[in-house]
């Protein structure tokens, strides 16, 4: 009852799909096993993992309207392992994009079903999840406002020698309701997959997206990148500008 | 301007490449996307990792009109044009807008005339589905006015296609 769940975000650290990926393997029973897909090394490393899997979990970014092509390569690498060593493994797929859409996530939905047609693995279906960057980022506010929650119960301890004041435990609870609130619909559908997955059964393909109105999500969206911009300086190298190519053969 | 990205094999493509202003060979000797959004926010239009795809979108941006040629996988681009795309990102802002309804990011360098794609190789019915699928919505999110999708079983038919 092995399942392999394969974070396959190029990005090393807070990467949404680790998030959703680690959110998926709570809600899931029976054996698991987690690997990341980025270099040669880790296909060699994941290839024979999945030979006495039953079920495969990926989770990704969507790229371009589709699968990334560091994924493909490897889906290409599978489907030829999978023929030579008659795999038939039960084959999920979490998907997650900036933009607020879930739904922005069929064609990569539609492209893992062609591949499991292809290589004899079975096509389970999967979760698209809209605004995946923003939920991502509520996971470290969170994570953030927990320690806060932390260091101020200490310092309260030793000022008052009462750790939890109402005032701060009832903070700490909005907070934590309001990013719970925004969690809500991926919550929903990766506990659903989770009972499937647990099952081997298929959870057929669901959309969700992060719970604000789209026409506040842009604004946030636009102020984050604004922020990251300035940050690392890009407004100030032609954040807008219509840049030629230095050299044509580059 | 006219921009072709093919997969073709060196030899094959030197004479179907010769037709556009500007070629950019999937060739496969480039790294593939680190998700860093650094086209975006660091060095606007132009990607960290040196190799020949560090400008490219500054190619693919400008094209009035772009040729896709590409093998069949799964209904998706080849892994070695699929790379391309997603390292051409920086043709468009990290700022967000509504296109066909939906959020997309403005584009850098405006909209383009027409997006052709041009797949090979074996093909299910299903996987020409999913093909066109992907070519419209890619169509919308790089702001082409017109996309076109054609599939052909045989390499040779190519020069009739361009």
């Amino acid at each position: 009852m092995k399942t392999v769940f394969i974070n396959c975000s190029p990005r090393k650290n807070f990467c949404a799909s680790a998030y959703f990926l680690f959110l998926q393997r709570l809600f899931t029973r029976g054996k698991k096993v987690t690997e990341r897909l980025h270099t040669q090394a880790d296909v060699q490393r994941i290839l024979p993992q999945l030979k006495d899997a039953e079920a495969a979990v990926f989770c990704l970014p969507l790229y371009v309207d589709g699968v990334p092509s560091h994924v493909l390569r490897f889906m290409e690498q599978l489907e030829s392992y999978s023929k030579e060593n008659g795999l038939h493994l039960k084959i999920y797929c979490i998907a997650n994009n900036g933009f607020i859409e879930g739904k922005q996530n069929e064609p990569l939905m539609q492209v893992f079903e062609n591949f499991c047609t292809r290589s004899g693995n079975e096509w389970c279906g999967g979760v698209g999840i809209g605004g995946g960057v923003m939920l991502n980022v509520t996971r470290i506010v969170f994570m953030v406002q927990a320690a806060q929650f932390v260091i101020y119960s200490l310092i309260n301890l030793f000022n008052t020698g009462d750790p939890f004041p109402l005032s701060l435990v009832k903070s700490f609870a909005e907070n934590t309701l309001f990013i719970l609130f925004l969690n809500l619909g991926c919550l929903f559908y990766l506990v659903r997959m989770g009972h499937h997955i647990s099952r081997r059964t298929s959870a057929d393909k669901r959309y969700t997206r992060i719970m604000v109105p789209s026409f506040i999500f842009i604004v946030f969206a636009d102020i984050f990148f604004l922020i990251v911009s300035v940050i690392n300086g890009g407004v100030f190298r032609g954040w807008f500008a219509k840049k030629q190519p230095n050299n044509k053969n580059e | 301007m006219r921009v072709i990205i093919d997969d073709l094999d060196r030899n094959a493509a030197a004479a179907v490449e010769s037709r556009f202003d500007y070629a950019v060979a999937a060739d496969g000797r480039y790294a593939p996307c680190q998700g860093c959004f650094g086209c975006w926010t660091k060095h606007p239009a132009e990607c960290f990792m040196k190799d020949s795809l560090s400008q490219v979108c500054r190619i693919i941006g400008q094209a009035d009109e772009l040729v896709i040629v590409t093998k069949n996988l799964y209904g998706s681009y080849s892994a070695d044009v699929k790379n391309v795309m997603d390292r051409a990102i920086g043709s468009s802002t990290p700022f967000s807008t509504y296109r066909d309804r939906q959020m997309h990011h403005t584009l850098r360098y405006g909209r383009h005339a027409l997006r052709k794609v041009i797949v090979y190789g074996d093909i299910t019915d299903a996987e020409k589905d999913t093909f066109r699928f992907t070519a419209e919505r890619n169509a919308v999110n790089d702001g082409y006015d017109r996309s076109e999708v054609l599939f052909i079983s045989d390499i040779s038919e190519l020069e009739d296609v361009l």
